[in-house]
């Protein structure tokens, strides 16, 4: 038996020996998962907005009427005085004042919106909203038909809830922190515990150690993804088109591709603290940037060409694209490529840094 | 032929703190080990003595001269002479989750061996103690382990660095016993040791280092004869540790 088969299934062994690892590290997306799977339904909560209407007319009646109809809104009625302190309060996202000469037939009126500048988070989405109202009720005063308007058909024709956009982000995150916590302290605990000194005393060579350690987390990461696979599609129910095996492609690059740069901090880390602190900085802004949780199109556009080039991007578009767009391998090549880039790059630091005779003694 | 040679040792450090600057952990040691010797390296604590191993074993890269073991050049090929030697570190913990049949397997498999486990764990006074971890031994039953790990693929020179520190006299003779049965079935040991009565009971012939260079070799008594100073007019009868072990009796405590 070659000394990679030894060292592999030795490795198998003490991983899965140590259980609370193996179920700790499947807690966190489990809950993540569980949570939007029960608990959100989709839709998005109303925005709080005052009204305080100074004309009392049909006119001014009619208006409010209109917002109220719109389930985006949820409309508090008082003075304008009352209102200015519960927008600074923060009880609602904005007042609208509707002056006296708001009646009639009005010419050119001017509706006030109070907004507190520090809390304008919704301001971008409620403003539109608030002109197209007061548009239709316009056209509604004048008696015009609308020229335009807007019919949405979804072109995938196919009904997916946020959890299935979420699961395939959620496995690569997974697959990332696993992989790239599992290999990089292993590296730094053998080393300060003289056991990779013990082993290079005796015939293994590196190539061996390194490759039995990285086929053994390889399948530990697998087996624990498809824990949560399967979680996701038989108890969450989530929308599964693709093919499994694309998908294990995707997982099988992914994780090597961590599991060679937690490599390269092991052989560069020290200590546990300063292998933690540099993970941290590996694994943060791609758990942020590469579209686990909301799509790298919504993101600011000045980080959105550092966010597509990501490892983790790689393979959150591959899981995603193959796990609810059914895709095939020729359509997600460019996917493909970045992380086969991305993959000689880090095997290239992980061969390079990993100097047997440094990192044993 | 010597089985360990080495010609012209020398391992040098940066000085801390200053650049281009260095230090010779070890400066030029030539020693000559035969078959079935067993040999000691004495000396204090920085003298260079782990250095010297290491770089025998293939550990720390050699900076200047040469060894060899049974005849081949540690520098030019390792991994062959990896397979002929045994080798006890200081520091001996390892990996988590094992017990000591599946650490001595595992040791054996890394020689590509596949003998039963418990064999070498009787040879060593643990065969008790299979389904425990490292962790859970006593000092001197985990260096006994230790040695048992070195002894998987029956090497043919047995590297042993300070196998006694630390332990109490009764584990200590139980391992200079253990040393003893190997060497006599033709097994060569070299050791390190700061115990000069472990030096004298075990080794054939020892070396004395300080500051990375060798400044005595012999047997114990040529040694003893060459440099030791003047017998006090009135001697002592035994030492302490005569004594602790009068009171306390040698069976061992375990």
């Amino acid at each position: 038996m070659s000394l990679t088969l030894v060292m592999t299934k030795v490795f198998l062994k003490i991983f899965s020996r140590d259980r609370q690892a193996i179920v700790f590290s499947l807690i966190f997306p489990l809950l993540l998962m569980l949570a939007f799977g029960f608990f959100n339904s989709g839709e998005v909560d109303p925005i709080a907005i005052g009204i305080a209407d100074e004309a009392n007319s049909t006119l001014s009646r009619e208006f409010i009427a209109n917002i109220d109809a719109n389930p985006l809104f949820d409309i508090t009625q008082g003075t304008e005085q009352s209102l200015s302190v519960q927008v600074i309060n923060g009880n609602i996202g904005l007042a609208i004042l509707i002056p006296e000469e708001f009646r009639g037939n009005p010419a050119n009126v001017a509706l006030q919106v109070i907004i507190d500048t520090s809390q304008t988070a919704q301001m971008n989405t409620v403003i539109p909203l608030l002109q197209q109202t007061l548009v239709d009720i316009e056209r509604d005063l004048r008696g015009l038909e609308p020229l335009f308007d807007l019919s949405i058909v979804d072109v995938e024709a196919r009904t997916q809830t946020y959890l299935d956009f979420l699961v395939p982000g959620l496995l690569a995150l997974m697959l990332m922190q696993i992989a790239m916590g599992g290999s990089g302290f292993n590296l730094v605990e053998f080393r300060r515990k003289g056991i990779l000194k013990r082993l290079f005393v005796t015939p293994i060579q590196p190539n061996n150690f390194i490759s039995g350690l990285v086929l053994s987390r390889l399948l530990i990461v697998m087996v624990q993804i498809s824990v949560l696979l399967g979680i996701a599609i038989f108890l969450l129910d989530i929308t599964f088109i693709g093919n499994l095996l694309n998908l294990y492609i995707f997982i099988i690059l992914g994780t090597t591709i961590f599991l060679s740069l937690g490599f390269c901090l092991g052989s560069l880390a020290k200590s546990q603290q300063a292998i933690m602190a540099m993970n941290m900085l590996l694994t943060w802004p791609q758990m942020l940037l590469t579209g686990i949780f909301y799509p790298i199109d919504a993101m600011p556009a000045i980080v959105q060409p550092l966010a597509n080039v990501l490892p983790l991007s790689f393979v959150v578009n591959g899981l995603r694209g193959v796990a609810i767009d059914g895709a095939n391998l020729v359509a997600l090549m460019p996917n493909i490529i970045g992380i086969l880039i991305w993959l000689a790059i880090a095997l290239g630091f992980a061969i390079k840094l990993f100097n047997w005779k440094e990192v044993a003694t | 032929m010597s089985i360990v040679k080495t010609e012209n040792l020398h391992k040098k450090y940066p000085k801390p703190g200053k650049k281009n600057e260095f230090f010779y952990a070890v400066n030029g040691t030539s020693v000559s080990i035969e078959a079935g010797e067993i040999y000691g390296i004495l000396g204090p604590n920085g003298a260079g003595k782990t250095t010297t191993l290491e770089m025998i074993e293939g550990l720390t890269d050699i900076d200047e001269g040469e060894a060899w073991i049974d005849g081949i050049s540690v520098n030019k090929e390792p991994y062959k002479t990896k397979k002929l030697i045994g080798v006890q570190l200081q520091a001996n913990e390892y990996f988590d989750h094992l017990n000591l049949s599946e650490l001595i397997a595992l040791f054996s498999q890394l020689y590509g061996r596949y003998d039963d486990p418990l064999l070498l764990l009787e040879q060593v006074n643990l065969k008790e103690k299979a389904k425990a971890k490292p962790k859970e031994l006593s000092g001197g039953q985990q260096q006994r382990f230790s040695i048992a790990c070195a002894l998987v693929h029956d090497p043919k020179v047995l590297f042993l660095d300070e196998p006694t520190t630390g332990l109490d006299p009764q584990a200590k003779r139980n391992i200079w016993e253990l040393v003893r049965e190997l060497n006599s079935k033709g097994m060569t040991i070299v050791l390190t040791t700061h115990n000069m009565e472990e030096a004298e009971y075990l080794c054939n012939r020892l070396a004395i280092m300080d500051h990375g260079k060798i400044i005595a070799e012999g047997s114990p008594q040529e040694l003893i004869n060459t440099h030791a100073p003047d017998p006090p007019s009135a001697p002592l009868h035994g030492n302490l540790e005569d004594v602790f072990l009068t009171l306390t009796g040698s069976g061992l405590r375990e």
